[in-house]
């Protein structure tokens, strides 16, 4: 600390929700910025639309930041943050179910055969200008592929490869067993390589 | 750990192999199948292209657009709520004073609440010689004050400013006037400062 103002780079999340309980606007602001990118780029990746997911980004920020009392520093806000705004996601992504199911089977199917029952081919969807340009935007193979995966799957293998999480974490943020994630990750690399082979061909 | 013949690795050992943690014993048998280090070498490929995903960022001004939408706390407000606790939680004896008060205030809440509900006729009554005491008191000292002006050596004067219509316009505006010149007055000595001053920069 120097000149009254908090260090915030020495401080840890815990230390800065205190900070922002006290009624710092300043502490407010720093967990704003340690978990803007993070979040938006996860919500971006599952809702695959700029404009949504930062709507989704802002909703969870507020949620989270006006019931900052109600967060228990026992557990990472990380895992907390990440935890409202995957919550946002799927539940907006449940809300457009129909096209949902369309591409990743219907989200009740336990075993990868009932989801491919339940699901339309990826080929057979018919791809709009603005599809297009999303994919553009999102670029590259691996965007289109993470964004065709179901969202449980999506969520994990987001918060496991491109934020670097600990299994047990994306446990605790996702409400699901550990062994489930494992599966889900295992089953999402699977598809994932599946997607890709014929850009090795 | 013992290795089955002819087993390959599971998605646990893919994992660990991974996060390059994978057990000696395994690593030998991917030395030597090829299926394992097809495989491996694929799911390291895949890990490698997700890790590479571009950053994204929300548009400029999210930060404020999110704190539109929060309520802070006032500071001040959170430090004397922490005084007080503090301060009751001090000792055994500010803790014990303070449950005392605390049941002294619910009880008497309670007591009075139960003995109104149970003496209602008594309490109505009362009201009603409070009422009617009220109204007596209420009109003596209207009229004590009523005579008291009529008895003052301006009234005349006053009174013959109220049959003069004239008179009492120009009254009035000077009255209005000398009223809106103290409002103006008092805004300007109360008005914040328009620069910046400089120790109250925070």
């Amino acid at each position: 600390m120097s000149s009254g103002r908090p260090e915030w780079a020495s401080l840890t999340d815990q230390d800065v929700v205190l900070l922002a309980r006290s009624g710092q606007e300043a502490a407010y602001r720093e967990l704003i910025r340690r978990y803007e990118r993070p979040l938006f780029a996860l919500l971006f990746r599952m809702v695959r639309d700029r404009e949504l997911a930062e709507d989704l980004a802002q909703e969870t920020f507020v949620k989270a930041l006006n019931a900052i009392d109600s967060y228990r520093p026992e557990f990472k806000f990380s895992s907390w943050i990440f935890k409202i705004g995957n919550n946002a996601a799927i539940d907006h992504l449940r809300r457009r179910e129909l096209d949902t199911l369309s591409l990743d089977g219907s989200p009740h199917a336990e075993t990868p055969e009932a989801m491919q029952a339940t699901a339309l081919q990826i080929g057979a969807r018919q791809e709009s200008p603005l599809d297009t340009v999303e994919a553009k935007e999102l670029g590259g193979a691996i965007e289109a592929a993470i964004g065709a995966l179901r969202p449980e799957y999506r969520s994990c293998i987001l918060l496991r490869h491109v934020e670097g999480r600990p299994y047990e974490e994306i446990a605790e943020i996702l409400d699901l067993p550990l062994g489930t994630v494992k599966t889900y990750i295992h089953r999402a690399r699977n598809e994932l390589r599946e997607a890709l082979a014929h850009l090795k061909e | 750990m013992t290795r089955p013949p002819g087993t390959h690795l599971s998605p646990d050992e893919i994992d660990s192999w991974l996060s390059g943690n994978l057990a000696r014993e395994w690593q030998q048998h991917l030395d030597q199948c090829q299926t394992c280090l097809e495989r491996v070498r694929i799911e390291r490929e895949i890990v490698d292209q997700i890790a590479t995903l571009p950053l994204m960022s929300p548009a400029e001004g999210f930060s404020d657009r999110v704190m539109a939408s929060v309520s802070v706390p006032d500071p001040f407000s959170i430090r004397s709520l922490q005084a007080t606790r503090r301060r009751i939680f001090a000792t055994r004896r500010s803790l014990a004073i303070a449950a005392s008060l605390a049941l002294l205030i619910l009880g008497s809440m309670g007591g009075s609440i139960a003995w109104s509900l149970a003496n209602q006729e008594t309490l109505a009554s009362v009201g009603n010689w409070l009422l009617t005491a009220g109204g007596q008191v209420a009109w003596l000292s209207l009229r004590g004050v009523a005579s008291n002006v009529i008895e003052q050596p301006w009234y005349t004067g006053f009174r013959s400013l109220l049959e003069n219509p004239g008179r009492l316009a120009v009254a009035s505006g000077l009255a209005t006037t000398v009223y809106l010149i103290g409002v103006l007055a008092l805004r300007r000595l109360l008005a914040l400062p328009t620069q910046q001053v400089a120790h109250a920069s925070i």
